[in-house]
């Protein structure tokens, strides 16, 4: 198990390395000067000397492999560089918004799984009947609806209509507590509405498969009750395929609340990256693709821990 | 017309109508989509203006109809690319492996290690947005999935015999990749396809929303979302057109996908309930029969169907054999002929796409009573499987669970009792299982075929079950480990009293070692029943005698030799099944099918001319 683990480190640590390296080079070899695009904004031909300035300050007059290393090493030592806009550290900001979207992505995460989970095993054991249909059909519709229209939806029934909850905003837990769940539950409810339905189908479908295999049939060939089958043979082999998909989401959406965020006015980091995209602040950007990305292959570190743990097979692999 | 064929015609037709309407917006006569009229500002619906005006007074019934043709030719656009590049990359990477396989399918997966949208922000940052910009950063999105899906395709189409036919006879690379492998690729790359253009939309209007998308003042549903936030709660239904518009197009075109896929490949999303939670397959009628004579098993007139498409086919038909206490009889019979079934229906354990026509089981248990087990409720059958009945399956790698411990699945078919782990061990070392405390402890994953069959035996037996049915028990196993198993069945019928046995092979020289009577099975029917000696020396159907004449003496050999193949379940001959490929066949024989009858005690035959043979 824990030769299977280091293994799976290495990997891990080798993609981002492989990511790190990839933004680096997707900034620095886009055709154009990162300094005359960053200061040409409006048409208007850069001033010469601001350009040579910028780029002496950004480094870029220095050879390709110099900067490469300046920054790897500033990397290793948690060192994202300096805000283009107004000379912050990049990881300060991270470090400040990070755990904000993370508590969105994990309650909605959640959310998800307790509803998604259960409703899937019974759409898949009542396949083809009323109970599926509808479950099945309300995920359909569930999964056509773009986050932000749900969201903006949900803003202007519960908001504003209805006058149930505020349209959005955050406050620190350590301010009010309550207040700052209420807050994070209108965006994680919104996030959780389409990935609910994504967890539905997935579970439908591990569910249906597993039905179908031998071990299931050689288990009613002992006399199992089918509580006991559903228990024992069904749901945790149907685990692998939910557990995959989840966490798959859970990372393609630590990018894809900048919507959410964006919609109630949440403060986390996709809100900082638009405004970074805005600005073209390259430093920014960078430091937040990069941050993300490593989450996303740690996540995907964990899924193949889990794995170990819901399959004895793959601790061997 | 197919059922999955009809079921698309719905999203097929809505989808064909929405890109109607995006194609036609310009010969309409539709308002400028945007001139701004400031005296018409957030007006509601009217007779010139449809569904309103929106924040600058322009209409929104044509900003609706040019959003689509915006929203759609830019998802449209962005996933030709991605299908072109990524296709081409994926074949590529899978024709040629080596080299080409690490540059392509491994770049696709580095790019897939990034969030989406965090990808879409990053190209948008370095072009600035714009149409052009989504397109191209839409396109280097959804790329990598076609590659990976194109790849895993073409590694599995590479194999395949044509092409390896092609490669011999010379065709190039680029007539293979294109001619043949291509075709054969496709359902899924056009179900990816139709799935990519929605997530494009998707993404688009989401980016579009965000202000980083579309640039105004082009109509774009994603900005006429952001434009009536600023004003919902003065007009709402300025945000619930754009919405219903956008929500309404994913909705239809992931319908579509949904359908093409259960039109393209008929396996996929159909599944039927599943069967143990609601067994169909019991008949009508009482099972308890205190008329019949008492007997351990007796089928009579057993016939199974399947739906066709043409109606139902019947896979077994009108079968019937008895297996006495104590005395093993042997199903033998190709593939495809019915045998596995017919044990299968004993149990109760049918898959839910078969169904029990009309016959028979007359099963006696402990207490005497005979019942018949086709019309006994779920339930009571349940009560008789393992403990009366109980079944071994041909691969017993898969009829163990991968994640549950060896000891707690034996330990299943055993009344919850204090000792159940010390009888489980016991059961171990009853079938032979080296180390059985240790094994108890194991996965499945760590037994050899061998041990696990063994394990599965175990279970089997854990009741002393008075009837145990072996489906090809040995089939999936090494030739030595065949020999083993066949060893510890043959064990047990001397060890446990009165255990009666029906055993499923295709392999004759298996049934001379182990059974006391044969049934031989053909294309669905039992063509031939006696005791194993007498059928061997003296066979009374010319299907039983070429089976014999093929099996070389004492040799496992499949049974292979005799020419022609079994009819297929709904192309059956009218007369005689077995006529076609009969030595014997006369004309009469195709025209009237002949009954099982009895020919001796004992004995039965189902050919007109036996006779002739003997
Ligand atoms: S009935 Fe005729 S065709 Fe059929 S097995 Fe007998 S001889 Fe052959």
């Amino acid at each position: 198990m824990l030769a299977f683990a280091a293994r799976r480190l290495a990997v891990s640590l080798a993609l981002v390395w492989v990511v790190a390296t990839l933004v680096f080079l997707v900034i620095h070899m886009i055709p154009g000067d990162p300094a005359e695009l960053l200061l040409a904004q409006g048409g208007v031909a850069p001033d010469p000397a601001l350009v040579a300035d910028l780029r002496e300050r950004l480094g870029l007059d220095q050879p390709l492999w110099t900067q490469y290393a300046t920054y790897m090493g500033g990397l290793l030592q948690g060192d994202f560089g300096l805000s283009l806009q107004d000379e912050h550290a990049v990881a300060d900001e991270i470090a400040l918004r990070l755990p904000r979207t993370l508590e969105l992505v994990a309650t909605a995460g959640l959310l998800s799984v307790l509803i998604g989970l259960p409703a899937g095993v019974l759409a898949g054991l009542r396949a083809g009947q009323l109970t599926d249909r509808i479950l099945s059909g309300i995920a359909a519709l569930a999964l056509s609806i773009p986050v932000f229209v749900i969201g903006t939806l949900a803003v202007l029934l519960l908001a504003q209509k209805l006058r149930l909850v505020s349209a959005g905003g955050y406050v620190p837990f350590a301010t009010d507590p309550l207040r700052h769940i209420g807050l994070l539950l209108m965006p994680a409810g919104t996030i959780a509405f389409g990935l609910a339905a994504v967890v539905l189908r997935v579970t439908r479908g591990a569910v249906l498969e597993v039905l179908e295999r031998e071990h299931v049939r050689a288990a009613r060939a002992r006399g199992l009750p089918a509580g006991a089958i559903i228990r024992r043979h069904v749901l945790r082999n149907s685990l692998t395929p939910v557990v995959t998909v989840v966490a798959l989401h859970l990372g393609a959406l630590l990018g894809g609340t900048v919507l959410v965020e964006f919609v109630f006015n949440w403060p986390g980091l996709s809100g900082y990256l638009v405004r970074s995209v805005e600005a073209r602040d390259y430093p920014e950007v960078m430091g937040i693709v990069l941050v993300v990305s490593a989450i996303f292959v740690l996540l995907n570190f964990l899924v193949d821990m889990l794995y170990a743990v819901i399959d004895p097979r793959v601790r061997q692999g | 017309m197919r059922r999955s064929l009809r079921r698309l015609v719905l999203p097929a037709g809505l989808l064909g109508l929405i890109l109607l309407l995006a194609l036609a917006a310009p010969l309409l006569p539709l308002a400028d989509p945007v001139r701004q009229n400031i005296a018409g500002r957030l007006a509601l619906p009217s007779a010139n203006f449809w569904l309103g005006q929106d924040e600058y007074g322009r209409d929104v019934l044509s900003r609706i109809l040019w959003g689509a043709r915006v929203s759609l030719s830019v998802a449209l656009a962005a996933t030709i690319i991605a299908a072109v590049i990524g296709t081409l990359l994926g074949i590529l990477g899978g024709y040629f492996r080596k080299f080409v396989e690490l540059v392509t399918v491994r770049l696709a997966e580095v790019v897939l290690c990034f969030p989406p949208m965090l990808l879409a922000l990053l190209v948008v940052t370095l072009l600035g947005p714009g149409a052009g910009t989504l397109v191209v950063s839409l396109g280097i999105l959804f790329a990598p999935a076609f590659a990976c899906l194109a790849y895993a395709e073409t590694l599995s189409a590479r194999a395949l015999d044509y092409v390896t036919a092609q490669q011999a006879l010379g065709a190039g690379p680029g007539r293979i990749l294109l001619r043949t492998l291509l075709p054969n690729i496709a359902p899924p790359l056009i179900v990816q396809f139709s799935l990519t253009v929605a997530s494009a939309m998707v993404l688009e209007s989401g980016l579009s929303f965000l202000g980083l998308g579309v640039v105004p003042p082009s109509p774009s549903w994603g900005l006429m979302i952001r434009g009536a936030r600023a004003t919902m709660e003065q007009a709402p239904l300025l945000l619930f057109w754009p919405c219903l518009a956008l929500a309404g197009t994913v909705l239809v075109l992931n319908l579509f996908c949904d359908r093409l896929r259960d039109a393209l490949d008929p396996r996929a999303g159909g599944g039927g309930p599943a069967g143990f939670l609601r067994r169909a397959a019991a008949l009508p009628g009482p099972a308890l029969r205190k008329d019949a004579t008492p007997g351990l098993l007796r089928i009579r007139g057993l016939t199974l169907e399947i739906t066709g498409p043409r109606g139902p086919v019947a896979v077994v038909r009108d079968v019937g054999f008895s297996v006495a206490p104590g005395k093993t009889l042997a199903l033998v019979g190709e593939s495809g002929s019915g045998k596995t079934l017919t044990g299968l229906a004993v149990m109760g354990l049918l898959p839910g796409a078969v169904r029990v026509a009309s016959g028979e089981i007359l099963y006696t248990s402990r207490d005497g009573a005979t019942r018949d087990l086709l019309r006994l409720p779920e339930a009571e059958l349940r009560a008789l499987r393992g403990r009366d009945l109980s079944m071994v399956f041909q691969d017993p790698s898969s009829s163990l669970n991968p994640l549950l411990r060896i000891g707690s699945q034996v330990a299943e078919a055993l009344p919850r009792a204090p000792g159940r782990m010390a009888r489980v061990v016991e059961l171990f070392r009853q079938v032979g299982l080296p180390d059985p405390e240790g094994r108890a402890r194991a996965w499945p994953h760590a037994l050899s075929g061998g041990q696990r069959q063994r394990v599965m035996i175990a279970a089997a037996i854990a009741n002393h079950p008075r009837l145990l049915l072996a489906d090809e028990p040995t089939t999936a196993l090494d030739v030595t480990v065949q020999a083993q198993i066949l060893e510890l069945l043959a064990g047990l019928k001397r060890s446990e009293q009165g255990m009666g046995m029906v055993f499923v092979t295709h392999n004759l020289a298996v049934v001379a070692q182990i059974a006391d009577r044969v049934a031989v099975m053909y294309a669905g029917e039992v063509v031939e029943e006696g005791p194993v000696a007498e059928v061997f020396t003296a066979p009374r159907h010319p299907y039983t005698a070429a089976l014999i004449a093929a099996t070389p003496e004492g040799e496992a050999e499949r049974l292979s030799a005799i020419p022609g193949a079994v009819p297929q379940a709904w192309a059956m001959p009218a007369g005689c099944r077995f006529a076609p490929r009969c030595s014997e066949a006369r004309p009469a024989c195709a025209q009237t099918a002949p009954p099982l009858q009895s020919i001796g005690p004992g004995r039965a035959t189902r050919c007109l001319r036996w006779k002739e043979l003997a």
